[in-house]
Order: structure tokens, then C-alpha cells, then sequence
């Protein structure tokens, strides 16, 4: 679809891109990425003719761009740009025509197909289309500039760092969202970002720059595995939480919590407790199900009116747990969350095999950021 | 005091019989006035404006040209005058030519910074998405730039309409006549009726102006 061959781009002494080579086929999500001066935003420009290359040419689709009218093949290229960059004087509608309306569609087949846009991403196309852009979030701003993009359907979409000014939480639905659309439609899609999770997350593949140079061109998970040389590792950042190192919950979890069973009398549960100072146990039954937990507060008031454990045990609600199966992630955007203390980790047949609390989470991130040296 | 406050009451009432007899005189004089003044702001649009588009993309020229204007503005208008008296004669025509040299200024700035301070981002936006440079400038940077351009306007206008006084010296006639007459025969009858309508047609275009201003601001960037 796109092909870089030996593309030098030089700003008098300083070279921005050094002879890249680069191929990418259809309908793959290409993630440029590096430190700033990289030289990753001068590549993808260079793709629509914002920025002509020194020497070595560019082919879409077989086409050398630079035979071709920049005006022309830039309506054939969707574009998304850093700053959200919608027309203030334009209405949502309006905004999302531009291209359309540049290649003189008709206006029912325009509006016809800014309201098909909005519909895709769940914005109201009545509500949406005669807003103006300041009477929207940076969220939905953003939306509307990658629907924009997409008017006219491109074959071919460029975005240069479209999330990096939204709050995290919009850039994460925002690249949920991209993901998803990508899935639907298949569009070749060059993106530019210096952020290495919204790549690993985005990214088919992962072109990793430096100085003007492709370091690594792979997989997110090669690239994870298989870092081509220590300036990638050390961009991955060495123990990436998503990676493989800390994959799964158990990993990350205490293997040997302190338990009792629903039999044992509660001045025995509360010795147990002291001696183990924790302030809350888990029950298990004797094929150590996790049936409950009970918190050493309970014991207390309690003592007085039962006997065993298995009386004043919680049940209900059912405590939140995770299998042991799942990813270290979960459990951690379980934890912070859902705003828990602590997190059983259990098998498929509900058997107790560990525990994440606050602290294991917190010793784990640790080890993650710092290395296991220290201990 | 209250000879004061009689004899200003006369004065008043005596000024309106003196322009009710000389109402012919007081119209023809503000007709010449306004042709005068928005003749010289139109001209001075029709030149400024487009100049004012076409050196956005040549800054180096754009410094100097807008020193030259910068350095018109500081003439003063009777010394102008004066000059131009030798080459363009008495009359409408080198009145025009002053005013118009006058109105440049502030519409050749406005609309070069008007058009200038559009974000780069917007414009990018725009060249990214196959807009040509004219498509660019009438869909996205005029539409930005327009009220700071009629801000500009709006100044001119302003100051032009109490300049266009000074016509009278070299025969251009508008209000500045009676004013001079007024200043030759010492009778403040005269001055007045120049000056007062002189200033209400200030004040009117500036408020006029003001409103386009308001109304020129894209919806999408009103508060």
C-alpha cells in the first residue's frame, strides 16, 4: 500500500530522515514511534506531500506521490492532526464534510454520510451535527476529527499523535474506539505517537525510530520479546507492566494466604489472626473453596454469641475474586477500581490458590519500575 | 450664573433658526462629507484588503510595506495636503487620495494579523485535507480573520469621517466648509454646524461598525 524507498529527508545539516525503507500493506495499523526528533512525524508527512522529501520516493499503491498533485492525492489520504484542529467556524457537520465537499459530492450524499459517521462512533446525528466545535468535549472533538478523516473513505489514513493533548481517560476509549473501527473497516492507518503503551495496544506492527533511523520494525509482542538492541528495550522500559514479566495474576499475587475453616471456634480464628497479624482471613471448606472471609472486628463483637466461624462468616455479598487465569493487569484495575483491599485468586472449580492485597500490588509495581535487586 | 444659563439657552435656540435657514447648506455639506470619508475607507478596502491576503505568505515585503503605510500615518493631513497640491490641483480628487492614504493603514494591518494569527494548526489541518491555498483562505483563514478585518475597518471609518474635515482647505468641500467659514468670519454658528454632524457621523460609524464586528464573529467562537 505504502512504500518508503531510501526517503532522506535533510534540513540543511541536519538530517531528519535517513535513508528509510519502509513497506506497509493494507489494511495494517502502522505505529511510528520514537523520542521526539525521531524523525517519525517528518516520515508521515512526508506521505501526503506536507513535507517533500530530499531524495528517495514514496509509492502509494504504486504511485510515486511526488508525480502526483498534492492537492489531489491529499483528499485521497484522511488526516488527523495533533491539536484537534476542527474548524471553529464551522458546525460538527460541517467539519466532517470538508473533504467530501472538496471533491464535489452531492449534499444529500454528504449528509447522508456525516450522519452514517456519527452513528458509528454513538454520537446522536441530530444533537451532534448542527453543534459547533466548542460546544464539545476534547473527547468528542477528537472523535469528530478521526470521523472526519474517514468522510470521504481514504484507503489510506494518517494521524499524527491524535490523543496525545485529551485526558487519559478519553485518549483510552478514543483508542478503544480506533481499535475497533480499524477492525470494521480495514484501513491502512499510519499513526504516529511517542507513547509505547498506545502502541503496543494499537499497533500491527510497531516501527520504532531513532535519530532518523528505523531501530525495529515488529510485532507489539516481538517487540516485547524481542527487543532489537538495548535503546528499544530501554524505550519499552525494562519490565513493561503488560509485559511479559508480569503477565499473570500469579505472578503477582502471595501464594499462601492465611485461611480458616467455617469450623474453627473463634477465639482459635482470632489467635490466628494476631499471630499473623492480618486483619481480615478468608474461609475455606475442606476441598479449601473459598466460601467467605471474615474481618477480625467481627470476631471481636462476636464472641460473645457464637462459637465457630462458619456463623458469622460474610457470604453475602459474594466477595469479588479473580481466576487465576487472568492477567496481573485485571487484577490491578480490579483493585483500584472496584476500590478493594484485597483480591482472592481462585481456580476454575473456586479452590483458593492466592491473594492479591494492596501491598503484593504495590511490591509487585515496585519490582516492575525498579528491578528485584533491592530486595 | 442664571446670566449664563439664559444666555446659553439663547445661543441654543439661536443655532437651531441658524440651521434651519441654512438647512440646504448643513445637508449638501454632510452628502459631500460622507461621500468624501466612505468613499476614501472603500477605496482603501479595495487596496488593503487583498494586499493585505497576498503578503501573509511574504513577510520580508510585509515588514516593509507595513512600515511605509506606518510612516503615511504619521504625516500630518494639512502638510499632505499641501503636497499634493502641485500634482492633483484643488478639489475632490486629491482629498480622496489623502483620506484613502490614511484608511490603508489600519485595514492593511488588521487584515495581514487577522489573517496571520489564524492557528497554524487549523491551517495545517485544512492543507492536510486537500484544501488548495484559495479553498484555504475563503473556507478557513478569511472566515477566522474577518472581525479583527472589520475591527480595522471600523477605525478607519472612525477617523476618516473627522479627517475628511480637512478637505475643505483644498476645495473638497463636506463639512470642513462651513467650519472654515465659520473660522474666517468668527462665527461660531458656522463652526458648529460643522462640527457637530462631523461628530455624529464619527460616533454613528463607529457604532454601526461595532455591531458588524459583533455579528461578523463565527458562531462557533462567540462565547
Amino acid at each position: 500500500m505504502v512504500k518508503f524507498k531510501n526517503v532522506v529527508k535533510a534540513y540543511g545539516n541536519l538530517v531528519a530522515v535517513k535513508n528509510l525503507d519502509l513497506e506497509i500493506p493494507e489494511g495494517e495499523l502502522v505505529v511510528l514511534i520514537g523520542p521526539s526528533g525521531c524523525g517519525k512525524t517528518t516520515t508521515l508527512k512526508m506521505v501526503n506531500r506536507l513535507i517533500e522529501p530530499t531524495s528517495g520516493s514514496i509509492f502509494i499503491r504504486d504511485r510515486n506521490v511526488m508525480d502526483l498533485n498534492p492537492v489531489a492525492l491529499r483528499r485521497e489520504i484522511g488526516y488527523v492532526i495533533q491539536q484537534i484542529g476542527l474548524f471553529p467556524n464551522m458546525t460538527i457537520e460541517q467539519n466532517i464534510d470538508v473533504v467530501p465537499r472538496l471533491l464535489g459530492w452531492p449534499a444529500e450524499k454528504r449528509k447522508r454520510r456525516v450522519y452514517e459517521l456519527l452513528e458509528m462512533v454513538g454520537m446522536e446525528p441530530d444533537i451532534y451535527a448542527p453543534r459547533y466545535p466548542n460546544e464539545l468535549s476534547g473527547g468528542q472533538q477528537q472523535r469528530i476529527g478521526v470521523l472526519r478523516a474517514l468522510a470521504a473513505e481514504p484507503p489510506l489514513i494518517l494521524m499524527d499523535e491524535p490523543f496525545g493533548a485529551l485526558d487519559p481517560i478519553a485518549r483510552e476509549s478514543l483508542q478503544d474506539e480506533l481499535k475497533s473501527l480499524h477492525s470494521r473497516l480495514n484501513k491502512t492507518t499510519i499513526f504516529v505517537t511517542h507513547d509505547m503503551d498506545e502502541a503496543l495496544k494499537l499497533a500491527d506492527r510497531v516501527v520504532v525510530m531513532n535519530q532518523g533511523e528505523v531501530v525495529q520494525v515488529a510485532t507489539p509482542e516481538t517487540l516485547l520479546r524481542k527487543p532489537a538492541n538495548d535503546f528499544v528495550a530501554s524505550f519499552i522500559g525494562k519490565n513493561r507492566l503488560n509485559g511479559e514479566s508480569l503477565q499473570s495474576v500469579v505472578e503477582i499475587m502471595l501464594p499462601d494466604p492465611v485461611t480458616v475453616y467455617p469450623q474453627m471456634g473463634l477465639a482459635e480464628g482470632l489467635a490466628l489472626m494476631k499471630r499473623k497479624k492480618v486483619d481480615t482471613v478468608l474461609v475455606v471448606d475442606g476441598e479449601r473453596k473459598l466460601v467467605g472471609s471474615v474481618a477480625v472486628e467481627t470476631l471481636d463483637r462476636e464472641r460473645k454469641r457464637a462459637k465457630t466461624i462458619g456463623e458469622i462468616m460474610d457470604q453475602d455479598p459474594p466477595l469479588a475474586t479473580i481466576r487465576s487465569q487472568a492477567s496481573a493487569k485485571e487484577a490491578f484495575d480490579l483493585i483500584v477500581g472496584e476500590k478493594l483491599k484485597y483480591l482472592p485468586v481462585v481456580d476454575e472449580k473456586g479452590v483458593l490458590v492466592g491473594l492479591v492485597t494492596r501491598n503484593s500490588m504495590v511490591d509487585a509495581l515496585a519490582s516492575a519500575v525498579w528491578g528485584d535487586e533491592g530486595e | 450664573m442664571l446670566w449664563l444659563l439664559q444666555s446659553g439657552v439663547m445661543r441654543v435656540s439661536e443655532f437651531i433658526s441658524f440651521i434651519y435657514s441654512n438647512l440646504d447648506t448643513a445637508a449638501v455639506a454632510t452628502y459631500q462629507h460622507l461621500y468624501l470619508s466612505f468613499g476614501s475607507v472603500l477605496l482603501g478596502m479595495l487596496v488593503a484588503i487583498p494586499l493585505g491576503i497576498w503578503l501573509t505568505d511574504k513577510e520580508k515585503l510585509a515588514e516593509k510595506v507595513l512600515a511605509v503605510t506606518g510612516t503615511i500615518q504619521t504625516v500630518p493631513g494639512l502638510a499632505f495636503l499641501g503636497l499634493f497640491l502641485p500634482l492633483l490641483g484643488l478639489g475632490v480628487v486629491p482629498s480622496m487620495t489623502v483620506l484613502f492614504l490614511y484608511s490603508l493603514l489600519p485595514i492593511l494591518t488588521n487584515t495581514y494579523t487577522g489573517i496571520k494569527g489564524v492557528s497554524p494548526a487549523l491551517v495545517e489541518a485544512g492543507m492536510g485535507m486537500g484544501m488548495s491555498p484559495r479553498q484555504l483562505l475563503f473556507m478557513v483563514k478569511l472566515p477566522l480573520a474577518f472581525p479583527v478585518i472589520i475591527a480595522g475597518i471600523r477605525i478607519a471609518s472612525v477617523y476618516i469621517v473627522s479627517w475628511a474635515t480637512l478637505a475643505a482647505f483644498v476645495g473638497g468641500g463636506g463639512l470642513g466648509d462651513p467650519i472654515l467659514t465659520g473660522i474666517m468670519t468668527a462665527d461660531i454658528n458656522f463652526i458648529l454646524m460643522g462640527a457637530i454632524p462631523a461628530a455624529l457621523l464619527a460616533l454613528t460609524a463607529g457604532w454601526i461598525l461595532g455591531i458588524v464586528e459583533r455579528l461578523a464573529i463565527p458562531r462557533g467562537l462567540r462565547g
